[in-house]
């Protein structure tokens, strides 16, 4: 028989508008944790071997390529005790894991996501769950909340392989904590990409292939700086002209907007000038201009369109089929 | 009884076909509804704007007392919806999927436990309870469906195709869970192509075809109108003239043809079947006109008109 706990049919639905009030005034971590979205996701990835298989390879992989390095560098025997060397050493196996790290991330991310809203379409869960009343946003934020808890797993098992680096020397805290930003913010942006395709795509399929279309096309553009820095390098515009601030100002957001140019280009700033934060003149050296470190432009850019992305995607989901 | 849903002029277009055509229709709370049509009839299309999972292009529905268009949220409340496919996630166990959507409907979980329980005594799943969702049969499925869209306590249960697909047991079941969830007082609103099941469980009907609305009523309402002459079949002793008795038959009053019969009772049976107006009083006078002839009756009872003849004749020439 029906639970006598119910009540008489409307009765639910007073309670369940109060439960919504308690909910709002709850810290905003415990209402990601009573997102059952969030819930229902970490239980079924952690459920299948599929997570710890997808663990264990990434750690390999990172793993591999430290032993390589530590061996390019410490085979050369006259470089073993010089402290300078093994600083450098230190830069160099802390600076491949976090490009490796960004490299791994930017493609994982997306695959976590891709299929996050096509997928429940594609199960025909999705019409039960929007007669509930799950908010799109729950829906959206549960669903990129798990794929970003286990990203940030993934991030944070590979800090004792990256730890060598730290018996070696030559990382500051200053590099460890940008790099540690950049890596949360690649995940969650890369998250988002996938989970924004999955928001208006059909299938799952397209969704993915859409999702590392957008990833490549945004490395081509890598592609595209060196061509640009190799084009302006040869060109003279004479001191101080408008034209050369805005090309400067312009490869150094390309620069920024890049994981690995940024990267790179931070700690190059950070190790010649010093600098976390600000730099002088960073490109051609005919101007003085002052510009932000890439990462700083990186973060903010990207949780920008981060945010952006989420607003559309929970656009997508809420509005009902026309 | 007071309305629970009313739907007034619904109108919804795919390009250039009109799946749902100016629908008008009130459904009284606490009755098991029966929307049937062909496939392509707009059922599926009406449900889904009912369950403010489509937006309508024109008109209003009103779900106790509040607009799909402009309040959905309430609407979700007191609905529960089962689609015509079962939406399943593989990787939980059933409580697990019950657990989840009472999340979904923001139950704390302690009620959620509780509930789960009565609810799986309910449907009778109470034994599979830490089993995975995908190992259940279609029959299981479907009960826990209905189970899931329990789960509010909705007052109102929407339920597309809720036999499909199921063998003829599974379906004896279903139609007798949707028995016991009508007595706790739900309103039901179903589609079916199984004629069978939405005669014996419904207590209105509608009837959709090209996307209207072309009938809609009880079961006796709608036979009446669809076919206004009640069949008699009325059985005789084989030790009578059995067209003699076919004349007598044609002469009395409210009697329009009558034909003979095989095949109806015991073999050494006569049997006549006969097409009658008039109401029940006049089918009494009938009767025992026939006895004052001293015919020799063994059998008199009248033939309940089906919902597939109905069907057939609600639908007839507009398909063509």
């Amino acid at each position: 028989m029906i639970p006598e706990n119910q009540g008489t049919p409307l009765e639910p639905a007073a309670s369940m508008a109060s439960d919504g009030k308690a909910a709002a005034r709850k810290h905003p971590f415990r209402r990601a944790l009573d997102n059952p979205v969030i819930l229902k996701e970490l239980r079924g990835r952690m459920r299948g071997r599929q997570a710890f298989i997808l663990l264990t390879v990434y750690l390999g992989l990172i793993a591999l390529f430290i032993v390589l390095i530590y061996n390019a560098v410490f085979g050369v025997e006259s470089l073993t005790w010089d402290p300078s060397s093994r600083q450098i050493a230190g830069k160099v196996i802390f600076g491949t894991v976090v490009l490796l790290e960004l490299l791994l991330l930017s493609f994982i991310a997306p695959g976590l996501t891709a299929g996050a809203i096509t997928a429940e379409r594609e199960r025909q869960t999705f019409d039960l769950l929007r007669t509930t009343l799950l908010s799109a946003r729950s829906l959206v934020l549960g669903k990129l909340g798990s794929a970003f808890s286990y990203l940030l797993l993934l991030i944070l098992t590979a800090l004792p392989i990256q730890s060598l680096a730290f018996l070696l020397g030559g990382v500051g805290l200053g590099e460890l904590v940008v790099s540690g930003v950049m890596l949360v913010v690649t995940a969650i942006f890369f998250c988002t990409l996938g989970l924004f395709f999955s928001s208006f795509m059909k299938r799952t399929l397209p969704a993915t292939v859409s999702s590392y279309a957008a990833i490549l096309g945004s490395f081509l553009v890598l592609i595209m700086i060196f061509f640009l820095i190799a084009y302006f390098e040869s060109t003279s515009f004479g001191s101080n002209s408008v034209r050369e601030y805005m090309l400067t100002v312009a490869i150094w957001v390309l620069i920024s907007t890049n994981p690995f140019m940024a990267a790179v280009m931070s700690e190059v700033i950070l190790v010649d000038e010093q600098s976390l934060f600000l730099t002088n003149s960073p490109l051609f050296g005919s101007s003085s201009l002052t510009l932000p470190s890439p990462w700083i432009i990186y973060v903010l850019f990207y949780l920008g369109l981060t945010f952006i992305m989420i607003i559309i995607s929970i656009y997508n989901v809420k509005r009902p089929d026309r | 009884m007071s309305a629970i849903i009313e739907i007034r002029q619904l109108t919804k277009r795919f390009a250039r076909r009109t799946a749902v055509d100016r629908v008008n229709l009130t459904i009284a709370s606490g009755e098991i509804f029966g929307l049937v049509g062909p496939n392509g009839a707009g059922k599926t299309t009406t449900m889904r704007m009912l369950v403010t999972l489509l937006q309508p292009d024109h008109g209003e529905i009103w779900v106790g007392g509040h607009s799909v268009r402009k309040d959905p949220r309430q609407v979700r409340r007191i609905i529960g919806f089962m689609p015509d496919s079962f939406g399943v996630y593989g990787d939980m166990t059933v409580y697990e999927y019950l657990d989840f959507f009472g999340a979904c409907y923001h139950l704390p979980p302690l009620q959620r436990q509780s509930l789960i329980k009565d609810l799986l005594e309910l449907v009778d799943i109470g034994h599979r309870r830490d089993d995975m969702v995908d190992t259940l049969s279609r029959g299981l499925k479907q009960r826990l469906g209905l189970a899931r869209v329990l789960i509010h306590d909705p007052s109102i249960l929407i339920l597309d195709e809720p036999a499909s697909g199921l063998d003829p047991r599974a379906r004896v079941e279903i139609r007798e869970l949707l028995l016991e969830i009508a007595h706790l007082g739900k309103t039901i609103i179903f589609s079916s192509h199984i004629l069978a099941d939405v005669a014996e469980l419904c207590t209105s009907v509608g009837i959709m075809e090209s996307g209207k609305l072309v009938a809609v009523g009880t079961l006796d309402e709608l036979s009446e109108k669809a076919v206004p002459h009640r069949l008699i079949q009325i059985s005789f002793l084989d030790q009578i003239d059995i067209e003699n008795a076919q004349a007598a038959l044609s002469s009395l009053p409210g009697i329009s043809q009558v034909r003979l019969k095989d095949g109806l009772g015991k073999a050494d049976w006569l049997s006549l079947e006969a097409e009658f107006i008039g109401d029940d009083e006049a089918l009494s006078q009938l009767l025992g006109k026939l006895v004052e002839q001293r015919l020799p009756i063994v059998h008199f009872s009248e033939e309940t008109q089906n919902l597939e003849e109905v069907f057939m004749r609600a639908t007839r020439g507009i398909v063509s």
